[in-house]
């Protein structure tokens, strides 16, 4: 697709500066930052929460606007086996496996029944 | 993967230490590798699949698709990495995109650290920690870490982070071998692995009323600024707000407890 990727070290030199360095940047700065905050700082509870709700940000764009397969779902597809597995979570005493696997039988059969 | 929701104790932890040989370096290592066998490592390495199929659309090798899981360490990078090359998209707007959508590692990186370093822990030790931190180990540690002894906090995480490479490593490679020939159904439901694994977790993770609603500020947010926000922003701009207005509700929350 791309001919010069077909080429010897180009590859790992596009990867190395135009995805890991601009990546870990971030992560090195955050070491940075990290160095005078204690574990018991106030300002950590704000972080955190920055932190949980990029998170959920991140769930949120990977059901609304998919790529791959599940794009070929319609979005009551993606949310509804969602709300499939959250409800198996708390019926069976808030267990993350009885979360994935309702919501994977759920999305699985949709794809096959909608898809 | 029965092992996927295991319940933590302390008293269970310092005995499989004891097993160990004491509270030994290297037993936390094995105990923070353990962990990671018993369900996390299973979920990154299925939601790393789809990479190495996108990968290898992008033109690029084996090698480089694994190696891509190993330096970049973030899922959502790597797919705009190999879907913009896919695109032909140039180079410096490739390295804007990856680096506005990796900014999302400060938060993590910041509230995980200071909870593994010792007074001890040194520059490289502390680069390498904040490297292996990404979404599934930042969640799966911030649970786990505090039931471990401050001495033993580093090797467990590093445990746990090692094997989370190794399954994700392999299941790159797999991936770029192999998720052409998945019917779309079963294509699909590797990729909703990732959200209901971290709904999930996020819930499970959530102690305090700021933890559920950063998670449900943060999903309800999301359609707003997916349509308003500057692409590449938006996801910045979800945790700024969404988080922000979870911690002022425990405020309020807070001071009305204390009147």
């Amino acid at each position: 697709m791309n001919e010069a990727l077909d080429h010897g070290l180009w590859p790992w030199l596009v990867l190395i500066l135009f995805g890991f360095l601009p990546s870990e940047i971030w992560r090195m700065l955050s070491v940075v930052l990290a160095r005078g905050i204690d574990e018991s700082s106030p300002w950590l509870a704000w972080v955190r929460a920055v932190a949980t709700a990029l998170l959920a940000g991140v769930v949120g764009k990977l059901l609304l606007s998919p790529n791959g397969a599940l794009a070929t779902l319609p979005l009551w597809g993606r949310v509804g086996p969602l709300a499939v597995g959250m409800i198996a979570f708390f019926l069976l005493r808030r267990s993350l496996f009885a979360a994935i696997v309702a919501g994977e039988a759920a999305i699985i059969a949709v794809g096959y029944w909608a898809g | 993967m029965s092992g996927a929701a295991p319940h933590i104790e302390p008293a269970m932890l310092a005995e499989a230490a004891e097993d160990l040989g004491g509270s030994s370096r290297s037993g936390w290592f094995i105990e923070g590798a353990r962990q990671a066998l018993s369900g996390p490592m299973f979920v990154v390495a299925v939601s790393l699949l789809s990479v190495g199929g996108l990968a290898r659309d992008a033109g690029f090798s084996v090698e480089v698709a694994v190696a891509s899981t190993i330096l970049l360490w973030a899922g959502p990078a790597q797919v705009l990495f190999f879907g913009a090359v896919a695109a032909k998209t140039s180079w410096p707007v490739i390295a804007l995109t990856i680096s506005l959508s990796s900014v999302r590692f400060v938060p993590m990186v910041v509230s995980l650290l200071p909870m593994l370093r010792t007074k001890r822990t040194g520059l490289p030790t502390l680069l390498l920690a904040a490297h292996c931190i990404a979404v599934t180990v930042w969640a799966e540690g911030m649970r786990r870490i505090p039931l471990v002894p401050r001495d033993g906090r580093m090797a467990f995480f590093f445990g746990f982070a090692f094997i989370c490479f190794l399954g994700t490593s392999i299941s790159t490679a797999v991936g770029f071998l192999l998720i052409g020939e998945l019917p779309r159904p079963l294509a699909a439901g590797l990729l909703f692995m990732t959200p209901i694994y971290f709904v999930a977790t996020l819930t499970r993770n959530a102690k305090k009323p700021i933890d559920h609603w950063a998670l449900v500020l943060g999903l309800a947010v999301a359609p707003l600024t997916e349509a308003f926000a500057p692409r590449g922003l938006d996801l910045m701009v979800l945790g700024l707000t969404a988080g922000t207005g979870a911690w002022l509700i425990q405020r309020v929350l807070d001071a009305r407890a204390r009147a």
